[in-house]
């Protein structure tokens, strides 16, 4: 046993070293949410054409990312350079807080203005319709979802868990004719939330639901894998939100960073980021979509999300 | 107590290296969280119990983890029992058989019995059958049961294991006591520490649970704590919400740290029953055919039928589609060969082997420490592990991360801080079967204390080792939250491409993952099941 017990100073002892040895390299550090194939494909384009930048990626799901970020902050700063999220309400909360860096990258002006501030711009756009499965007469507009022969038979995503599904709650509680008496009409219809855009289709796809919300991404990749579901783009418009990147005010030099921000808004990047799955940003990028889009005001969903969830708990609990 | 004799500098030393390894470990990250709690202040704190609805999912996850513990204590240990008292192949197919459910990764078990046992699932599918209530409040219970029941029952076991005692059942038998009788008056008792062990355990995996609540409470609208702090853990961009994160999983420790610190307060007394050891035990076939059918027909519900579910979903082409050969595919498993989730495997299988081999040593030698004097360090190691993943990786970045972060010891002082308890509890509830005499005799025959600890308390004690390493190494090679949080560039956990994967939105594909990772574990853990027999019988020849 005695070896054994050894082994925690040995190890710290080692890995101490072996971390201060290895600190202070000068590559550019990127903290994403994104999708995995979409990353690397822009990490791989921007390394062609700058390749004496090393570029170090962490990713993870927005709830473990959001919170190494805020312990980050609390021992010293962000450790990262780039920050590309999947949706903008973190980075309106870092950019109230000034943590991020203010300038004006080449080639986003031409991004339409509700998919950037002056700190943040989107790169891409996801988009929230409905999925409906085999043999089901689809429902036209959102409203259909609280008729009568779909009840019990709706599901969606708990804006909790979900930041796409938060900016379908921003989007409804703003929009006439909707508003929380919508949700209410869901909860009096029956509808179920689940935990995420996924287990909508899964659960869709199983026929444990006839129709859900979800996003378009998800329900294409489950319809070329050959799942028996369709997409049912809403006529009243499809709710799309948009995953922006944004540079962390760092007081250092932050050329790569810049560069790496305006590579993605370039043709080459977006086009890669199409190619991924994902709605470019750039409209001059074929892309097809099958009706109206609609998007969400980011600012008044900043200022009412906490007032929104809460009131959406007292609808459907958690 | 010859033991006595040995030199106080062995003593010092390991007081000296567990308490360095706890300070480092345990105190000083959760010291780092209590001053952000502090700073927090009274209003925001004020602010997240007074804010609507916070005591619902606080009241789901106290209710639901007394249930599922008190369910999880008695199936165990009713389990247990019957197997002690089985021919050792037929033990060692109960042994494997029970431990299965623990190796399917928790991140699908949820998942898994949707789609065996829901609607559209499995069942449904060939016999028109699901089971009622598995979304809500009773299918978190059953889950929570069926995750920690493997865990309850390894620790029983192996305290039975430990047992010099077993012949007083007979003996009390004999003397006319019933079996009901001679349960309460000698069995359990006996096996007090083993429960209060297999209790904590239960109660603290309940409590700290994610994904079942998330996959079977959410459509129901039943939130727990875990759920709630994840969904603040969202928006922790937000000081507010961060704040509540804190607060919240302050109060789940805390209300652990009450249920546990009590248990460890009654598991003082030391127990009453010692007998000399006695002639070899004879296992019984009769009258046990029926607990047999039981058993077995629980590890098909429980863990067969999951995970055959899980299999067919793994090779089916796209979600939806019904498990026939012409749907069948291999390209799920391609997929997962891409992601990288091989070279992720290599280090979450180094970091699973380095946590339970450290922990285990560190668990043992308090234990052989504590023989002596109590320490608060078991109730510390408890208090680590009951703090949620996500949090107990902020505590680690608060303390370490400006030194450590991206590098593969930080998620190893997470993982030994979180499995420290995992590892330590198995071995406590076992330990007083070493009676002190036993020792003492041996060392009275001229053996020095290792020889003495070789031959006597390592045999004696080895099923509950094996436990103890198999459990924390699961548990590690299944981690989710901590090291999608901490790890860097290069030191990729399976962790990374389990959430990759999941977040495509292809079960297929993640239950493709989920099989070749329920393999690997099987592969580690089957011949460690079959390490642990014939445990007493070695320490009887002494």
């Amino acid at each position: 046993m005695r070896p054994r017990r050894m082994a925690v100073p040995i190890a710290l002892l080692i890995a101490i070293t072996a971390a201060c040895s290895a600190g202070g390299g000068e590559s550019l550090r990127i903290y994403t949410s994104v999708t995995q194939g979409t990353v690397d494909s822009v990490v791989e384009g921007f390394a062609a054409d700058h390749p004496d930048v090393a570029v170090e990626v962490f990713r993870a799901p927005s709830g473990e990312l959001a919170a190494r970020i805020a312990a980050e902050q609390r021992q010293g700063g962000i450790g990262a350079d780039v920050l590309w999220l999947t949706d903008p309400l973190s980075m309106q909360q870092y950019e109230a807080q000034g943590l991020l860096h203010s300038w004006n990258p080449d080639g986003s002006s031409i991004i339409a203005d509700e998919y950037r501030t002056s700190t943040f711009w989107g790169t891409r756009l996801l988009t929230m319709v409905m999925v409906v499965g085999d043999g089901i007469d689809p429902p036209a507009t959102w409203a259909d979802l609280t008729e009568e022969r779909f009840e019990g038979r709706v599901a969606f995503p708990d804006p909790g868990f979900a930041g796409s599904s938060l900016a379908v709650l921003g989007y409804f509680a703003a929009t006439d004719g909707y508003g929380l008496e919508f949700y209410e009409a869901l909860a009096a219809n029956g509808a179920t939330q689940v935990n995420a855009p996924g287990e909508v289709v899964t659960g869709v796809a199983e026929d444990r639901f006839d129709v859900g919300i979800t996003l378009a991404f998800s329900a294409r990749n489950a319809i070329d894998n050959g799942s028996p579901l369709a997409i049912a783009w809403p006529t009243d418009g499809a709710i799309a939100l948009y995953s922006p990147m944004a540079i962390v005010e760092s007081g250092g030099d932050l050329t790569d960073a810049e560069a790496f921000l305006e590579y993605t808004l370039s043709f080459d990047a977006q086009q890669r980021i199409a190619d991924s799955g994902w709605q470019p940003i750039l409209a001059d990028i074929e892309w097809e979509i099958d009706g109206l889009q609609v998007t969400v005001d980011w600012e008044i969903l900043f200022d009412r999300q906490q007032d929104l969830l809460a009131a959406y708990r007292s609808i459907f609990g958690g | 107590m010859a033991d006595r004799a040995a030199s106080r500098f062995p003593q010092s030393g390991g007081w000296l290296l567990v308490f360095a390894a706890a300070a480092a470990v345990v105190v000083y990250p959760l010291f780092e969280l209590a001053r952000e709690l502090v700073t927090v202040g009274r209003s925001s704190i004020a602010d997240t119990f007074a804010a609507g609805g916070v005591w619902v999912p606080i009241f789901h996850t106290l209710w639901t983890s007394v249930v599922a513990t008190a369910v999880t204590l008695t199936l165990a240990t009713a389990v247990a029992l019957a197997t002690a008292s089985f021919s050792p192949r037929k033990r060692i197919l109960v042994v494997v058989g029970m431990t299965l459910p623990f190796l399917i990764p928790p991140f699908v078990s949820a998942m898994s019995w949707v789609a065996a046992y829901g609607p559209g699932g499995l069942l449904d599918d060939a016999f028109g059958l699901s089971l009622p209530g598995l979304i809500g409040s009773a299918g978190v219970v059953t889950l929570l049961v069926v995750n920690a029941t493997p865990l309850a029952y390894l620790i029983v076991l192996s305290s039975l294991d430990a047992r010099t005692e077993r012949d007083l059942v007979r003996a009390a038998r004999v003397s006319g006591a019933t079996p009901w009788e001679a349960l309460r008056t000698v069995t359990l008792p006996m096996l007090r520490p083993a429960l209060i062990a297999a209790g904590a355990i239960s109660f603290i995996m309940s409590a700290n649970s994610f994904g079942v609540p998330a996959v079977l409470g959410t459509p129901a609208g039943f939130g727990t704590v875990t759920t709630r702090i994840y969904q603040d853990l969202v928006l922790s961009a937000d000081p507010a919400a961060f704040d509540r994160v804190l607060v919240l999983a302050a109060f789940l420790a805390a209300a652990t740290i009450v249920v546990i610190g009590t248990a460890d307060v009654h598991s003082r007394g030391r127990i009453r029953l010692r007998v000399e050891p006695s002639g070899p035990r004879r296992g019984s076939s009769g009258g046990t055919r029926w607990s047999a059918r039981l058993i077995t027909a629980y590890v098909m519900a429980t863990g067969l039928l999951p995970f055959v579910a899980l299999v067919l979903m793994s090779i089916t082409r796209g979600v939806g589609l019904s498990p026939v050969p012409t749907n069948w595919t291999l390209g799920n498993f391609e997929e997962v060969l891409d992601s990288g989730a091989v070279g992720a495997f290599g280090t979450s299988l180094m970091l699973a082997v380095t946590a339970a081999t450290i922990t285990l040593g560190l668990g043992s030698l308090l234990v052989v420490l504590e023989r002596r004097r109590r320490s608060g360090v078991g109730t510390a190691a408890a208090l680590s592990f009951a703090v949620p993943g996500s949090v107990l990786a902020i505590a680690v970045l608060l303390a370490y991360g400006s030194v450590l972060r991206d590098t593969v010891l930080i998620i190893l002082i997470a993982y030994i801080a979180k499995f420290w308890a995992l590892a330590h509890r198995p071995v406590s509830g076992s330990a007083d079967a070493v009676s002190p005499e036993v020792f003492g005799a041996a060392r009275l025959c001229g053996a020095t204390p290792a020889t003495a600890a070789r031959t006597i308390v390592i045999p004696l004690l080895r099923s509950a080792l094996v436990t103890g390493w198999l459990i924390v190494f699961v548990f590690a090679l299944h981690e989710l939250t901590m090291s999608s949080l901490l790890h860097g560039p290069g030191n990729e956990t399976l962790a990374v491409s389990v959430l990759n994967l999941q977040q495509l939105g292809e079960p297929t594909v993640t239950s493709a993952l989920a099989v070749l990772l329920t393999v690997g574990a099987a592969l580690a853990a089957i011949p460690l099941l079959l390490l642990r027999r014939a445990p007493v019988d070695a320490g009887r020849a002494q």
